[in-house]
This record gives structure tokens, C-alpha cells and sequence, in this order.
């Protein structure tokens, strides 16, 4: 073994395992022997495949992803490196920047990632949602998504953060009581609490200093990414029969640039 | 810290800077700025004081209670039901002397003053405000909710509401609100996989691991197995005596037959329906080749055997075949078929 210093990046590719820490974090230890190589690390680690080795490495990746994205839970790079990247994971940017690709082109869907601490991704939809028409084809309608509009919308409604009670009371006048079963949902608590959470849909935080111990609602990286503020706002212009820009607040936050790029359509993507 | 009653009142007062007898000018106007915390530990042995102090905590757990209660109605910016508590809070306040009631007192503040941050919030919010609980009545009536009460039946939700939901409700609000997601299709697959050779052999070692272990068992599951095997090759045997017929015709008469006439059995729906499956199978592994003719009618011939290469590499192209009995009757009129090319064969597996 040569006496390199961890701290630069610089490594035999694929000699040496022991990685260095900046990606350490307790519940990825797989990560911990993967990081993020350089790009003459990539380039070296290219002219070793041949174009169709790193299609087809491609091609897993793609699937994998889209039969994980099933449902809907984020996933994580350290287990695309573990299950399918493999000893590619040389050449990983790579093979993420042509899966971004396939994506976009073949599908019309975006890889993002939501969360670039932990490494996570989530697939979107890529075409204009407030332009298109509801869909031709009769796609059974999945009743979670209802339960979710409404939770989201209040919480946006009332500024992004929300304490937990006022969502258990919202969705009593609603007839779903996170006591009960409810007939469509289940066990509501933890569809809300859990399910939810773990898709990013929701962040669910406890508040600190509380006794008894209370939490609060927030948008999750996944609803930033998928949902659309304006849209909501619509929707409550037609409820409320209101015009959507007498919410001032709200209709600001909606349009503003920061989040327009992020949940709105963005066609600025190469095609 | 123990004072003695009659000439520790002052100093406690200076000391402590908190509750004292008969001080009001002590307190300044409004108790809420006291630090109440820091109580007096003053013992008094008074009956009179002993229940006068339950009470005095008891009417704050009241207070306590009611504004967390009350919570949503004392948000409302149409009263002023939280001034009225802290004015309670206030005149109870001039009788507090222990650090349990004072500490009530505190419990009482944090409460009332995370009301009034929600309150500010609200007044600083240009533009309307949202209320959720209108949201939800305009939910409900989104979503269907039938307001006729019916008497005979009690709601299947369970809830005090009148009316019910109806069934779709959820997923009615669910459509409208896709519009608002962009959320990726999930992935499925259309059909399934499908493999026909692997199964045998798989069966057959198992029925040999199976048999010499329970005495009991073995002639059941012997026997099915036995049976799907049959069924597997009863398909290839059919596929393959099928191509028979089609060589055989096709040597006769060297031009492509019509795909109808030589699939359609007159006399049976279902075994017409037995043969275009397996010539599917003549057509899935390049035995067969289906095209138009000129009159733009369907029709299949063999292929030769030198020619399997080169079919390797044309395009290949898949259709979906649909009957019914009545168009089976149909086809039997127009093109006039009056027996079956290929014959049934000879044992019925039904």
C-alpha cells in the first residue's frame, strides 16, 4: 500500500477499498466504501468497457430503478451501487448520467435526486402536467393521493409547517379518524405517519420542548419535486369559488421562481 | 428557604421579587410579566389557605384546559376569548403564593401565548385567510356527500355528520387532484413472462425428492404432476401435428391457404379456438409465416427450412387474434367451410 493521504481523493481505481469519510454517515455503511469517483477516475475506468458493457450496465440500472419506483420509495445509491452497479462503480457518474438520459428520452420521466446528503432518488414525471388533459387511458385512481392532496394543502395553505393536530381535525370533519380504521385507508396513522413519510412525501418532525410530545407536518423533498403550489392554489380558487390570487401569500410562494423551476414543467431539458 | 411568617414578608419579597401578601403594588399591572417561578416557599398551615390554594389550582387546570380545548374557536379573530382568559389568569394571579400554583400559572402562559403567536400569524397575512374547516365542508361537497339523512340506515362511516359519503368519494377528489402531481407511472409489466419448456423437468425431479419421503402423500401429488405434464406436451404434440396438416396441404398446393379456412372448425367453436393458439406457436418460432394476400385477407404457408435463417433477420411483427362465436359463424358463412382441415385429435384431454 502507498502512503497517499486519505483526505485527496486521488486513488488507485481499483486497488484500494478504504474510501474517505466525507460521506460517512451511520445508516449507509455500505456507502462508506463508495464514493463518488473523480472524473479521471471515470474516463480510465471508460476506456476499460466496451460501449455495450456500459449500455447494457445502463439498461440494468434503468430497470431496477423503475421497478423500485413502484412504490414510490426513494432509492438510495448505496443500494443501486451494491445490487446492480457492481464492479461499474468506477464509472458510476457515468452510468447515471445516461440513465438520466434513457429516462428523459425514452420515457419522459426525471431521475432527480432529492436528498444529496444521503444520496436518494426519486423518478418524476417529466411532461407538463398543467398543460395535459386527464389521461385517455382509464387508470384506476389510487385514493392515498386524495388523502395526500389534502394534507398538503393545508399545509401549504397555512404557510408550510403545520402542527399535527390540526390535521387529525381537518381529517375528522373529513370522516377520517386516525383513531379508527378507516375503509379506504386503513390504519390512517400510518399511512400519514409512515408511509407517507418514508415516500418523501411528507416530513413528519417532532417539535421540540413539547410535553406530550407533538409533532409537525411539512412538505417532504419528493412533494417539492412532484407536487405543483399553483396547481393547488387552483383548485382551491374553484372550491372556495375565490379568485386563487386573493391568497397573496400563497400565490406569491406558488409563482416565485424557486419553486416554479422545481414542481412546474421545465422544458429546458436537452431533448 | 424558610422564613418565619410575620417578619419574613419583606425581605421574601425583595429576595424572591415574586408573590407576597396583600402586595398588590408588587405586581406589576399585568401578572404574565412576573417570573412566577420562582414561588416563596412559604408553609402556611391555614385551613382557609390550604383550600383556597386547591382551588386556586384547580381554576387554573380550568383555564388550562379550555384554552386547549378551545383551541380553534379562541384562534378565531372574531373574539376575544383569549384576552378574557389571561384576565382570569391576572385575578387569580393575586392569590398565588406556592410554587405549584405559580408553576400552573407558568403552564398557563406557554399555553396562551402559543395561542397568541397563532393569532399574530394570522394578522400579519396579507390576503385572506384559509380556514381548514371550510376547506373541509367544500371537500365534502366535492367529494359527493348526500346530506339527505337516511333515518333507517345508520351512516357507514360512523360519524356523528349528517349524511354519508359516497363510495368513490376519495377516489373522485383523487382524479382531480392528479392534475396537481407529476408523479412517474409506475412500471409494470403488460402481460406477465411467459415460458413453456422450463416446468417439466422441474416437476419431474421433484415428484422422484417427493416420493420417498411420506408414505402418505405420494400418490396424490404423483398423479397431478403427472397430469400437467401431459398437458405440456399434449401442446407441443398438437403444435407439431399441426404443422404436419400444413406441410402436408401445402404440398398438395403450393400457394399460401387461407389462414380462416385452415384454422376454423365448423363444427366446434372451442376447438377453433385450440387451433389458432397453436399455430401461434408455428408463427412464434418462424415455422409459419403469416401475410396478406391480395385481396388483403390473411392467409399462412410454411416456411421453408433453409429459409429459418433469413427470417431471423426481418423485422418481426406481433398481432393480437380475436374471436367470437358469432364472428366464427360469420367467417363459416362467407368463406364457406364446410369441414375442419386440421382434425381434432384422436384423445380428448377434456
Amino acid at each position: 500500500m502507498t502512503q497517499r493521504k486519505r483526505l485527496s481523493n486521488v486513488q488507485n481505481s481499483s486497488q484500494s477499498k478504504r474510501q474517505s469519510n466525507s460521506f460517512m454517515t451511520q445508516e449507509e455503511d455500505e456507502d462508506a466504501t463508495f464514493t463518488q469517483p473523480s472524473t479521471s477516475q471515470v474516463q480510465r475506468g471508460l476506456e476499460k468497457l466496451t460501449p455495450a458493457q456500459v449500455d447494457q450496465k445502463t439498461a440494468e440500472v434503468v430497470q431496477y430503478i423503475l421497478v423500485k419506483d413502484q412504490k414510490k420509495i426513494p432509492v438510495r445509491r448505496a443500494d443501486l451501487v451494491k445490487h446492480v452497479v457492481k464492479d461499474y462503480r468506477t464509472v458510476y457518474p457515468e452510468i447515471i448520467k445516461r440513465a438520466m438520459r434513457t429516462f428523459e428520452q425514452v420515457f419522459g420521466l426525471k431521475l432527480v435526486e432529492i436528498d444529496s446528503k444521503n444520496h436518494m432518488y426519486v423518478l418524476v414525471n417529466n411532461l407538463d402536467a398543467s398543460t395535459a388533459r386527464p389521461s385517455p387511458v382509464e387508470r384506476p385512481s389510487n385514493p392515498k393521493m386524495g388523502l395526500l392532496f389534502v394534507i398538503l394543502s393545508v399545509i401549504f395553505m397555512k404557510g408550510g409547517v403545520v402542527r399535527e393536530n390540526l390535521i387529525w381535525n381537518t381529517l375528522k370533519k373529513l370522516r377520517v379518524d386516525p383513531g379508527q380504521r378507516h375503509e379506504e385507508f386503513g390504519d390512517v396513522r400510518k399511512v400519514i405517519t409512515d408511509e407517507f413519510v418514508r415516500q418523501r412525501y411528507l416530513e413528519y418532525v417532532r417539535i421540540p420542548h413539547t410535553e406530550p410530545v407533538e409533532y409537525e407536518f411539512r412538505w417532504g423533498q419528493r412533494s417539492d419535486m412532484e407536487v405543483s403550489r399553483a396547481q393547488i392554489l387552483e383548485f382551491m380558487g374553484q372550491l372556495h369559488e375565490q379568485d386563487p390570487r386573493s391568497w397573496t401569500q400563497q400565490y406569491r410562494e406558488a409563482h416565485s421562481a424557486a419553486t416554479a423551476s422545481s414542481s412546474q414543467a421545465s422544458s429546458s431539458n436537452h431533448r | 428557604m424558610r422564613k418565619a411568617r410575620a417578619g419574613g414578608d419583606d425581605e421574601a419579597v425583595r429576595q424572591n421579587g415574586s408573590s407576597s401578601r396583600r402586595r398588590t403594588d408588587q405586581h406589576p399591572g399585568d401578572g404574565e410579566d412576573h417570573d412566577s417561578s420562582s414561588g416563596g416557599v412559604q408553609d402556611d398551615d391555614d385551613d382557609n389557605d390550604l383550600g383556597l390554594r386547591r382551588e386556586i389550582r384547580s381554576k387554573y387546570r380550568d383555564l388550562i384546559n379550555s384554552v386547549q380545548q378551545n383551541r380553534e374557536d379562541m384562534l378565531s379573530p372574531s373574539n376575544n376569548k383569549l384576552t378574557e382568559v389571561l384576565e382570569e389568569a391576572n385575578k387569580l394571579f393575586k392569590d398565588v403564593r406556592q410554587a405549584r400554583e405559580a408553576a400552573l400559572d407558568a403552564q398557563l402562559l406557554v399555553v396562551a401565548t402559543d395561542l397568541g403567536k397563532e393569532k399574530a400569524s394570522q394578522l400579519f397575512s396579507e390576503g385572506s385567510a384559509f380556514d381548514p374547516t371550510a376547506f373541509a365542508e367544500h371537500l365534502l361537497s366535492f367529494m359527493g356527500l348526500n346530506r339527505l339523512e337516511d333515518e333507517d340506515d345508520e351512516p357507514p362511516n360512523g360519524c356523528a355528520g349528517d349524511g354519508y359519503l359516497p363510495k368513490d368519494a376519495w377516489h373522485r377528489l383523487a382524479r382531480r387532484a392528479e392534475c396537481c402531481f407529476r408523479t412517474a407511472p409506475s412500471f409494470h409489466y403488460m402481460m406477465g413472462s411467459f415460458y413453456t419448456e422450463p416446468p417439466p423437468p422441474k416437476q419431474r425431479i421433484e415428484r422422484q425428492r417427493k416420493a420417498p419421503s411420506k408414505e402418505a402423500k405420494r400418490i396424490m401429488p404423483t398423479q397431478l404432476k403427472k397430469m400437467e405434464e401431459s398437458h405440456q406436451e399434449a401442446t407441443e404434440k398438437e403444435v407439431e401435428r399441426i404443422l404436419g396438416y400444413l406441410k402436408s396441404y401445402y404440398q398438395d398446393d403450393p400457394s399460401p391457404i387461407s389462414y380462416y379456412e385452415f384454422v376454423i372448425d365448423p363444427n366446434s367453436f372451442s376447438r377453433t379456438v385450440e387451433n389458432i393458439f397453436h399455430t401461434s406457436f408455428l408463427i412464434r418460432d418462424g415455422l409459419a409465416r403469416l401475410k396478406l394476400d391480395s385481396d388483403k385477407l390473411p392467409c399462412i404457408e410454411p416456411v421453408e427450412e433453409g429459409e429459418l435463417e433469413a427470417a431471423g433477420s426481418f423485422s418481426r411483427k406481433q398481432c393480437i387474434v380475436s374471436i367470437s362465436p358469432k364472428i366464427w359463424r360469420e367467417l363459416i358463412d362467407v368463406f364457406e367451410i364446410k369441414e375442419t382441415i386440421i382434425q381434432p385429435p384422436e384423445t380428448q384431454s377434456e
